[in-house]
């Protein structure tokens, strides 16, 4: 199918007023939970997950992906107007948008965040059409060893992307892969780990896990952090960006479509690390670096643009592959397993109406972000009133009743409340959910594909090596690890904290507290514990780590 | 514990019986003993113990759409999935024996698990009621295979033991047990690599990484065979059918491997009233021979004899027979 065909087909599923309807929902759901910190992408489409078992798989994957886009526009608002980011990825736009709100330019950065987030998205959908048909036709050659090789570097990146302390991270995707074992091994049908329970034949519900782990291990929490909402002071006007604005901003712009695009596409990589990565870009590119973090227009639109293209770009392994390129997505390959879709190189060829209607969903979503975002941002602060306990109490109730009916099982409610009551701990504790649940999902591919591997190289090691595809990735993924070794090792020497992209965090923000540096689905929340925003740095907050 | 669960649904049984006699008004309770005439006068449940979706699924709704026509009650398809069809299968035998509680079975899965694990029920817990379509395997290749017919392919097998690799769509499956009877009772040795479900093992194939697949013919392989993407080789039916052009491997040298065809049909819980029994087997037989249900279901699929309960029971007895001492092993 040619594009033009695929576009077409994609526009008529696209345009059918349920789906039209659900796109809707799906990006003012987004926008509503970007805004609200505490609730990220994660939590959200976690809760959502089993609701979505009603609907068509088209839908609900033009529902989930509206949820995840839409976040990143929300995300932006809080960030300007009270250097409170909704999700993680407006972190940084807290740095110079918040700046400029102080300016009085609160209404600019968000048109301009808003028009560079259209564009960015835009761009990106565009990308993933040019992209994922010919990888999906590369994909069908795909072997077990590639697979392997693939989901190996992912779980890599993931422990070393967008996390604080790899460490920590590594722990984590160790125990995601531990709790993958669970159930009947899919080789040869023995049961592992199931205590002669039925219930743990197909090993554990990756939706119960999910939920528990993001969205109740979220609530609870949340729950113990006291926010206060701060009014609005100044009204917002002269949202439209000036003519200078958009000259200023328009090099960001296209930088942060193309790095978000490539980025969101990587394993681990997604909102937090494009706009970060943005940030960095524009910073270094500009003529007075000392404009960051006082309120230049570019350091609002780059990353904003970014992590909006990467929540796009992000779709393009998990349909071409079938592997879930970051946790978000994980769960939406979720409602696509709950819906009995098989997700792989095949998905373009035997369900083109899902490819293509996502795709045309995500047209219409970011015009309808466009539209939303503009005139109703002070609407959308207002959502800030709401007061915590009363959004907990409707999430728990939505999660219990909504995993109940994925499976008719009271056994996966109480899998929720167990990952959800972990998840809390973990949190408290510093260990990030994201690796564990990718790890989990990933670990399932690695596994069976390994062994497949082994079956038809007849136990033979070098079979990874040798087949030319899954021997570059290996030789990457050895590349990263020697290259982040020597690095940790001379940061170490030099003092500093030993995660990737911590120092550039550290760079680019040197006049404010960084809140929190956390990866997709851990959303922000950090933001909210220092009670003075606009003093000195709390101590011990954010991702800098202290000196010794 | 066999003396336990033999005597709790007769126990349920019982207290149904005293039940309607004492009156009440619950309509599932109505079909004790000679009342069946009645049968059925309110919903009736029908479990399905695989994902919505698949092949089971599309019998089991096709099925439940003719019996509300028939009955003129609703039918319930209600989704059970999970280890391997045991959670369905547990789902049905919790309920009353009355025949408002039913189950798809998929055998030769439904009658292997027991066998194999402990799952919650025996093959003496259920009764098979009809089989509503039948799917053989095919032994496939890729259309740029060495291989052109299954002779040069099982010369190559015996020749070189182990040296073809050959996807199967699970370990506990017919597929699965019936290349291992290959190997053993043949010496004709394949290596078996399980996937699951049939989009994974049509990747594998097309992209070279399996050299063959011995695969549930449902249709989207059939899709495949017609576009020259897929060439059968052979065929699991006792006989050859007229939709794969593929000699049955009884042909090619294993007389005896003719049981990898998977049937799915109705099932009820083994208490359930003979005349229950009997009057939803009528009800499949005149659905199967709808022509708008048999359209639904795939012409080819449906039996072109009727397999009533006692035809079932011993394609159930024979599978038991076959493949008790290869999963003991």
């Amino acid at each position: 199918m040619g594009i033009a065909d695929g576009l077409g087909e994609g526009f008529s599923v696209a345009l059918d007023p349920t789906n039209i309807l659900y796109v809707f929902i799906g990006v003012l759901i987004g926008t509503v939970i970007g805004v609200l910190p505490g609730l990220g992408p994660t939590a959200t489409i976690a809760l959502l997950l089993p609701l979505t078992y009603e609907l068509e798989p088209v839908t609900s994957v033009i529902l989930l992906a509206g949820i995840y886009y839409g976040s990143m526009y929300g995300g932006t608002i809080t960030s300007v107007l009270l250097q409170l980011p909704g999700e993680a990825a407006s972190v940084v736009t807290t740095f110079d948008g918040y700046q400029m709100a102080k300016q009085g330019r609160a209404g600019p950065a968000l048109g301009i965040a808003a028009v560079g987030s259209f564009i960015g998205g835009t761009l990106a959908v565009v990308g993933l059409i040019l992209l994922a048909p010919p990888l999906a036709d590369l994909a069908v050659e795909f072997g077990a060893q590639e697979y392997v090789a693939l989901t190996a570097f992912g779980i890599l990146l993931v422990t070393y992307l967008g996390t604080k302390h790899p460490v920590k991270a590594l722990c984590m995707a160790a125990l995601g892969l531990f709790l993958a074992t669970i159930g009947q091994d899919a080789i040869t049908g023995t049961g592992r780990f199931t205590f002669d329970q039925v219930e743990l034949f197909d090993g554990l519900d990756f939706v119960a896990v999910a939920m528990g782990l993001f969205g109740v291990g979220e609530i609870l929490y949340n729950l113990e952090k006291t926010e206060k909402a701060e009014q609005i002071k100044s009204r917002i006007k002269n949202i439209w960006p000036t003519r200078k604005d958009f000259r200023d901003s328009s090099g960001a712009i296209a930088r942060g479509s193309v790095l978000g695009f490539f980025l969101g596409v990587l394993p681990g990589g997604g909102g937090v690390i494009s706009s970060l990565a943005s940030y960095g870009m524009e910073k270094r590119r500009a003529k007075d670096p000392s404009r960051f973090g006082k309120g230049a227009i570019e350091g609002v639109a780059g990353p904003e643009t970014a992590n909006n293209a990467s929540s796009t770009s992000a779709f393009v392994p998990l349909l071409t592959l079938g592997i879930p390129p970051n946790v978000v997505l994980a769960l939406i390959y979720g409602a696509l397993l709950i819906n009995g879709v098989q997700v792989g190189p095949q998905l373009i060829d035997t369900n083109p109406e899902i490819f293509w209607g996502v795709i045309a969903s995500m047209f219409i979503g970011n015009l309808m972000l466009l539209a939303l975002n503009i005139p109703l941002v002070g609407v959308f602060v207002q959502l800030l009133r709401v007061r915590a306990g009363i959004l907990a109490a409707f999430a728990l109730l939505i999660t219990m009743v909504g995993v109940f009916s994925v499976n008719n099982d009271v056994f996966d409610m109480w899998v929720v409340l167990v990952f959800g009551v972990l998840g809390w701990l973990m949190k408290k504790t510093g260990f990030e959910p994201g690796p564990l649940v990718l790890a989990f999902v990933l670990g399932a591919i690695l596994e069976t594909n390994f062994r497949r591997a082994m079956l038809t190289s007849d136990g033979q090691f070098d079979t990874f090596f040798t087949r030319p595809l899954s021997g570059t990735i290996f030789g990457l993924m050895a590349l990263v690890i020697v290259y982040s070794t020597v690095m940790g090792i001379r940061r170490q020497r030099s003092g500093r904290p030993p995660a990737l992209y911590a120092d550039q965090l550290d760079a680019a923000a040197p006049h404010e507290t960084v809140p929190g540096s956390e990866s997709e689905g851990t959303a922000g929340v950090a933001a909210t514990d220092g009670g003075n925003r606009d003093g000195p740095p709390p101590a011990g907050g954010g991702s800098t780590r202290a000196e010794p | 514990m066999r003396p336990i669960r033999r005597t709790a649904p007769a126990l349920v049984a019982a207290s149904v019986l005293v039940l309607a006699a004492c009156g009440d008004d619950e309509g599932g309770s109505s079909g004790g003993g000679g009342e069946a005439a009645d049968y059925p006068t309110d919903d009736i449940n029908l479990y399905v113990p695989y994902a919505a979706g698949g092949p089971t699924d599309l019998a089991a709704r096709t099925i439940a759409s003719c019996m509300e026509e028939e009955f003129g009650q609703t039918v319930i398809v209600e989704n059970r999935e999970g280890a391997s069809g045991s959670i369905g299968m547990q789902a049905m035998l919790a309920e009353d024996p009355d025949g408002y509680t039913l189950s798809i079975i998929a055998v030769p899965a439904t009658a292997t698990n027991p066998l194999q694990d402990e799952v919650g029920y025996t093959n003496e817990d259920y009764i098979p009621i009809a089989a509503v379509t039948e799917i053989p395997s095919v032994l496939a290749v890729g259309a740029d295979s060495e291989f052109a017919d299954a002779e040069a392919f099982f010369a190559e097998a015996e020749e070189n033991p182990g040296s073809l690799n050959v996807g199967v769509p699970g370990t506990t499956t017919s597929q699965a047990m019936e290349l291992q009877r290959m190997a053993e009772e043949y010496d004709t040795e394949l290596t078996l690599v399980p996937f699951t479900g049939n989009a994974e093992m049509t990747t594998a194939l097309l992209g070279g990484n399996v050299d063959a697949v011995f695969i549930n013919s449902s249709q989207d392989v059939l899709t495949q065979i017609e576009a020259g993407d897929f060439v059968p080789l052979a065929v699991s039916t006792p006989e050859a059918v007229d939709y794969i052009d593929a000699p049955p491997l009884a042909e090619v040298g294993f007389p005896e491997l003719t049981n990898s065809v998977s049937v799915f049909g109705l099932a009820a819980p083994a208490e359930t009233p003979d005349d229950v029994v009997s009057t939803l087997e009528d009800t499949v037989s005149t659905c199967l021979g709808n022509p708008e249900t048999v359209e639904q279901l795939g012409e080819q699929y449906v039996p072109d004899e009727f397999i009533g309960t006692d035809a079932f029971q011993d394609r159930i007895a024979e599978i038991v027979e076959v493949y008790g001492p290869i999963i003991e092993n």
